[in-house]
């Protein structure tokens, strides 16, 4: 029973960082119909970036921090305005591989300047426990788990308020009605990737304190895609609730399963929920069911 | 534009030819002849190169056949290969099975293992497919790692050279022999298939699957046979490459390989017949070339030890980049040009 609770308390918190990996991934699916395939590198590059201005320049932490930030937005935008702009209205399929071209990319030159595969992040957060009924919880997770709940009021806030987060919300529903209004829709992509950048930057940065950094934050990217399928492409909701189900999932799952299989049967839990959803409810639990006989 | 001034055809059957002129003709020999005689002039190194490569065009072709011809995105396809690796490597060295038999069932088992994961092919496409065949490549190489009483897990597992009739094929030269016959099989095949029923079904699909779908073909059936050659080629692909390398291990399958094949075949020109032939050699040529570069450029410039091993991602993403917002259609629509400019020059207006 107190495993079960231990498991529990991990996989929830987990889960909302695979949530806003994910929230990421649907924005820019939302608003330009691209799919970020680059999403696990990107996660990669942030974690190592992170790792360069605290470890390597010895900056403070909250310095570090707000030039990650600025670093997401500043990469999200050139990866829009060079790469993706000038494929707009091209097949998905090119969509699709072009982000594959970009990973590529992210992964080379993370190799390049971080030729070391493995390294601990410094610890932003304060390394003590909290026992939550039976289960003891490191305050890591627990922050992990707020910032990313807080991170999602604020999205949805300026979704729902804001003109431009309107004007995006807009640009999902019927883009050639929104052209027809006047809105700038190439801000508005270039906006969800530098809005996406950062989720990707701040998933990084809490699943590398939490874990440390190595090449699986490329497969957290890839489970953040497992979020996306079980909730629905186009949903946020979507993705919020499904982030900490894969959580669970993950958790629960390869707690009680280990001894049972093979060693490892945690990672691919969220692989094997794809294949499932996929076939079983295709557009996931509150995507948008496009009537389409195929 | 695709024939040369003064040909004209008068039957169906002239005009579908593929080789329709006697320079044609003459052509095929001759590369024949070149590829036939290439070991005289390689030395090992090249040889073990160009190997390489005609494994990798059989497994491009593969994925082709899905991605090219019949548009389903596979971002599995080096799981698929593993698949076939692995089935040929267990056959042989564990059952002793002859090389043929692991060969074909090499190709059998990882086309069904494709027809497997593209079952929700037939209810979504796109991302979604992306998405799960992205899963079987992650759950493949997850199951090579950790059944290890088959495979031999992180350990890897040991291959016997391939042995036909009891001729054994270990030295370079006489594996290259081995891999173009089958390559050449392959072009044949593949090529002659985008003119048959079902390649023509394919590229219906691809072009509007409700379309096709109205026209009577049957997309379950297509899709999961287009799934089934795509990765049955990828499994032959796997076989070979095992019994050339002759040691296997599941680091062999990475996904950024499977990115790679996408790259390729992209590069090539997707949906043309010589496509995956130019993307293999453009890019296996360019790694090449870029193994043979960087580590001198990195003691000459005093660079870090992360250079040799980035600058290859780096290069060949920026590569699939660069070809698909400048030349999507690949160096075979070049090549088609090309072919265009030599046939009308010196008069090309």
């Amino acid at each position: 029973m107190d495993e079960l609770l231990q498991y529990t308390v991990t996989g929830l918190t987990v889960g909302m960082v695979y949530a806003l990996i994910a929230l990421g991934f649907v924005l820019i699916w939302k608003s330009s119909g691209v799919a970020n395939l680059a999403l696990g590198q990107l996660v990669l590059l942030f974690s190592w970036f992170t790792y360069g201005m605290l470890e390597q320049r010895g900056l403070s932490v909250w310095l570090a921090l707000i030039l990650v930030i600025l670093f997401a937005l500043a990469l999200g935008w050139v990866i829009e305005r060079f790469i993706l702009r000038p494929l707009i209205a091209q097949p998905i399929l090119s969509l699709i591989t072009i982000t594959l071209g970009v990973a590529y990319l992210i992964e080379g030159v993370v190799t390049f300047i971080w030729p070391k595969s493995v390294a601990g992040m410094p610890h932003i957060f304060p390394q003590n426990t909290v026992h939550i009924g039976s289960a003891v919880v490191s305050m890591e997770y627990l922050l992990a788990a707020a910032i990313s709940l807080v991170l999602f009021i604020l999205l949805s806030l300026y979704f729902k308020y804001s003109r431009m987060g309107i004007a995006m919300r807009a640009t999902a529903d019927d883009q050639l009605a929104v052209q027809a209004c006047g809105i700038p829709v190439t801000k508005i992509f270039s906006r969800s990737w530098m809005f996406a950048c950062v989720l990707a930057a701040v998933g990084g940065v809490l699943m590398s304190s939490i874990g440390g950094i190595s090449y699986g934050l490329v497969e957290t990217g890839l489970k953040s895609f497992s979020v996306v399928i079980l909730g629905g492409l186009d949903s946020f909701l979507g993705a919020i609730i499904a982030g900490p189900i894969i959580g669970l999932a993950e958790n629960i799952g390869g707690g009680f399963l280990t001894p049972h299989m093979w060693a490892g049967i945690k990672d691919i839990i969220p692989f094997v929920i794809i294949v499932i959803v996929m076939l079983i409810k295709p557009y996931g639990l509150f995507g948008e069911e496009r009537i389409e006989r195929i | 534009m695709n024939l040369p001034a003064g040909v004209r055809n008068y039957t169906y059957a002239s005009d579908m030819a593929i080789f329709r002129t006697k320079t044609h003709w003459a052509m095929l020999l001759l590369l024949f002849v070149l590829l036939f005689t290439a070991p005289l002039y390689f030395g090992n190194h090249w040889l073990s190169v160009a190997n390489l490569i005609g494994i990798t065009i059989i497994a491009a072709i593969g994925l082709n056949i899905l991605t090219g011809y019949c548009g389903q995105l596979s971002i599995g396809h080096a799981g698929f290969i593993a698949v076939g690796a692995y089935t040929s490597a267990v056959l042989t060295n564990r059952f002793e099975l002859p090389f043929l038999v692991g060969l074909i069932s090499a190709g059998l088992l990882a086309g069904l293992v494709g027809m497997i994961f593209g079952i929700p092919s037939v209810r979504v496409k796109g991302f979604y497919l992306a998405i799960s065949t992205i899963a079987a490549q992650l759950i493949i190489i997850w199951v090579i790692e950790h059944w290890t009483s088959v495979t031999g897990g992180f350990d890897g597992i040991r291959v016997p050279p391939a042995e036909i009739f009891g001729i054994e094929f270990v030295s370079q030269g006489s594996q290259f022999y081995l891999i173009v016959v089958i390559l050449i099989m392959v072009v044949f095949f593949a090529t002659n298939l985008a003119r048959t029923r079902t390649g023509r079904a394919f590229v219906a699909i691809r072009d509007n699957d409700l379309a096709a779908e109205v026209m009577g073909i049957n997309l379950f059936r297509y899709k999961l046979l287009a799934f089934f050659i795509g990765c049955f080629l990828a499994g032959i692909a796997g076989s070979l490459l095992a019994h050339w390398t002759g040691f296997m291990s599941a680091e062999n399958f990475h996904i950024s390989d499977s990115i790679l094949y996408i790259g390729m075949i992209i590069i090539g020109g997707l949906g043309k017949s010589v496509g995956p032939i130019f993307g293999v050699l453009f890019i296996r040529l360019l790694q090449q070339g870029i193994t043979y570069i960087a580590p001198s450029l990195e003691s000459t410039f005093n660079l870090t030890a992360g250079f040799t091993t980035g600058l290859g991602p780096i290069i060949l993403g920026l590569v699939i980049i660069l070809f698909l917002i400048i030349e999507p259609r690949g160096l075979a629509h070049r090549w088609q040009l090309f072919k265009a400019s030599y046939r009308l020059w010196p008069f090309s207006y």
